[in-house]
């Protein structure tokens, strides 16, 4: 799920940047140091949207380095349990495949996918439904259910099922081309 | 009225959730005669045969002692079966329930003794919800079979992986760190041993430790009840995808009840006021006791007019008399009219409709005298036309001889002959009986009285109990 927050940071700066463009400046940093990273207590910040103000700076001792106190307003994804969510598939084995949504990695296991589906293994290992139908290998697209997330400091990683109604395969790659 | 359905629904449901019910009192512990199981599928069964009825009296028709009735009603309230008023009432306030009573009846008044008594009472006044019953029934049943589904699934969500070298176990959370570039498995990763799911683990090994296996022989009973659920639920569930389109009888809260009742009888009465106590003396033939079932008879006839109505696609020989006819009229009568569609048929007929305008489920002495007339108006017609078809007979063969002089012929002709009727015959009785004992089967289901409260259906019975054991266990959640 997808959240706006407002949140605050302490960046620092070098001193070369200072100057008149400085706010500039500090923006770059910001959006270099935040966007792309995941928290445990936000989730992954996924781009800031607004660069509101800064305070004023704290020269450290020693190194010269400026830390400025920073409030952006940034979108947030967060993945929760039960959330239904589209994702690409990056790795098939027989434990089951790997996809991700975005920056989130979601692990299925062979017992949540659908028992009509077997893994067959190759040089593109896939999971194919006994009538062919449906095929899941690499870069197939898959609506699947997050059933359990772990969130640690700085990352978060999820587990899901396609094992339920509505989910599975939503666009097949091999039967494209 | 879409009545007769919701009743049998409301049958269905006594038998299959409060078949053995156990309401144990506050403080008494008494295990001699306490042991009122069964009682709740009389009470809702004699509900459904009644509108707003006063406890203390279906509790005296039962009989029953009123506080165990009302511990049970309380039950079915707090369930959602049974919606309840209670008030304080004066004997006045108790005649407008008694109008409202007998204008449900055939328009009699009923009047209790001690009533004329100027003391106010609390009465309490229950009533079947349908509505809310098909709601609250559907309900149970989601509820029941998505607890056993989700603890079914539940079971390996979280898939758990387990290093057969160190025993070391990983959860489905480690499996980013767990994959190896070698091959396509998960590997340890202090021993890089190969890692086994935990449930192939099981399977492999049947006797795995004492836990697991409970686990997995829950999961196996888990599944055996979600199928039992399916098969013994099956005839509540077809009730209920039966009643989904009929409106739910409504009577409206007790007042707008007895309002209503009220207006229809003094109309029917050509009354002007009922409540009056000067005017109460209509009923006192009737010993005193309010009989409220007797306004189902009216309602039942509609009833089953309206079946009649329905069944009249159907070839014209079934119609009308199914239902209704005791058993041993059917196969005989069958044969009548199989046979003869002279007079006999008609006659059998005519007994048909007499006993169509009598209510079901009266069981009143006075329908012995009536049924031993048709009885024995019946069994002249049967020798009649015994009579007759063997003297047709006779004559079919004796001109069939005639005609050909064949020796052979005339018994395979004859043979026949009767032969296609006989046919027709057997086929329309069997089905008739099995309309017949559909029916049959459910009129004695319909207790009365206290009597016939041990009476159980088969089938009902059986799916009853083993459901019951099913919630022994599962300890349902509701609300």
């Amino acid at each position: 799920m997808f959240f706006h927050i407002e949140l605050e940071r302490n960046i620092q700066l070098h001193p070369r940047h200072f100057g008149p463009r400085l706010k500039e400046k500090l923006k770059q940093k910001l959006m270099r140091d935040v966007e792309g990273t995941c928290s445990g207590r936000h989730g992954f910040v996924v781009a800031i949207t607004h660069f509101d103000d800064f305070g004023k700076g704290l020269i450290r001792e020693g190194t010269g380095f400026v830390t400025f106190p920073v409030r952006y307003r940034c979108v947030i994804f967060r993945p929760f349990k039960n959330e239904v969510l589209e994702a690409v598939v990056t790795l098939v084995n027989k434990m089951g495949f790997f996809a991700e949504a975005g920056p989130v990695q979601i692990f299925v296991s062979n017992h949540l996918i659908p028992d009509d589906m077997e893994f067959q293994p190759g040089d593109m290992p896939n999971y194919t439904t006994s009538d062919k139908s449906v095929k899941i290998q690499k870069d197939s697209e898959v609506r699947l259910k997050i059933i359990g997330t772990r969130v640690d400091a700085t990352e978060i990683f999820c587990i899901g099922t396609i094992k339920d109604d509505f989910l599975g395969v939503i666009n097949d790659p091999g039967a494209a081309s | 009225m879409s009545l007769e359905p919701y009743r049998r629904l409301v049958k269905l449901v006594a038998r299959a959730f409060y078949d053995d019910l156990l309401l144990k009192g506050e403080n008494q512990t008494k295990t001699g005669r306490g042991d009122n199981r069964g009682m709740a599928v009389v009470v809702l069964d004699a509900l459904t045969k009644r509108e707003w009825v006063r406890e203390e009296d279906l509790a005296k028709v039962l009989k029953l002692h009123s506080k165990q009735l009302r511990r049970t009603l309380r039950h079915f309230e707090e369930e959602k079966l049974v919606s309840r008023d209670h008030r304080r009432e004066s004997a006045k306030g108790g005649k407008t329930y008694n109008a409202a009573i007998a204008a449900a009846g055939d328009g009699q008044q009923v009047v209790k003794e001690g009533e004329e008594k100027t003391k106010m009472h609390t009465h309490s006044y229950c009533c079947l919800d349908y509505s809310q019953i098909y709601d609250v029934v559907r309900y149970r049943m989601h509820r029941m079979k998505k607890k056993l589904k989700d603890e079914l699934d539940n079971r390996n969500t979280i898939q758990e992986y387990i290093c057969p070298n160190c025993e070391r176990r990983y959860s489905a959370f480690d499996a980013l760190r767990l994959i190896s570039m070698k091959d396509d498995s998960f590997h340890c990763e202090k021993c890089d041993g190969e890692l086994v799911a935990e449930s192939d683990k099981l399977a492999a090994e049947e006797m795995g430790d004492a836990d697991d296996n409970a686990r997995r022989r829950r999961r196996e009973k888990l599944k055996d009840m979600l199928q039992k659920i399916e098969v013994q639920l099956k005839p509540l569930m077809d009730q209920l995808s039966r009643v989904k389109d009929l409106p739910a009888p409504e009577f409206g809260s007790l007042q707008e009840w007895e309002a209503a009742n009220a207006k229809a009888g003094r109309a029917s009465n050509g009354d002007s006021d009922v409540g009056d106590s000067s005017k109460t003396s209509q009923g006192q033939g009737y010993g005193g006791t309010p009989m409220p079932f007797l306004g189902e008879t009216k309602v039942e006839v509609a009833l089953s007019g309206v079946e009649v109505k329905e069944e009249d696609s159907k070839p014209s020989a079934a119609n009308t008399s199914l239902k209704v006819i005791p058993p041993w009229m059917i196969k005989q009568g069958m044969k009548l009219t199989g046979e003869q569609r002279g007079e006999a048929k008609h006659e059998s007929m005519m007994d048909n409709s007499l006993e169509l305008t009598r209510p079901i489920d009266d069981k009143k002495p006075e329908v012995d005298d009536d049924e031993k007339n048709i009885q024995d108006a019946f069994v002249k017609a049967y020798y009649t036309a015994l009579a007759e078809r063997q003297r047709e007979q006779e004559g079919a063969t004796r001109e069939m001889q005639n005609e050909d002089g064949h020796n052979m012929m005339p018994s395979i002709i004859s043979n026949g002959v009767s032969a296609a009727p006989s046919d027709r015959r057997v086929g329309m009785k069997s089905k008739r009986e099995d309309d017949g004992d559909d029916d049959i089967e459910w009129e004695e289901a319909l207790p009365s009285g206290s009597t016939v409260g041990t009476t159980k259906l088969h089938d009902l019975n059986v799916q009853a109990e083993e459901s019951g054991d099913d919630e022994d266990e599962i300890d349902w959640e509701e609300g």
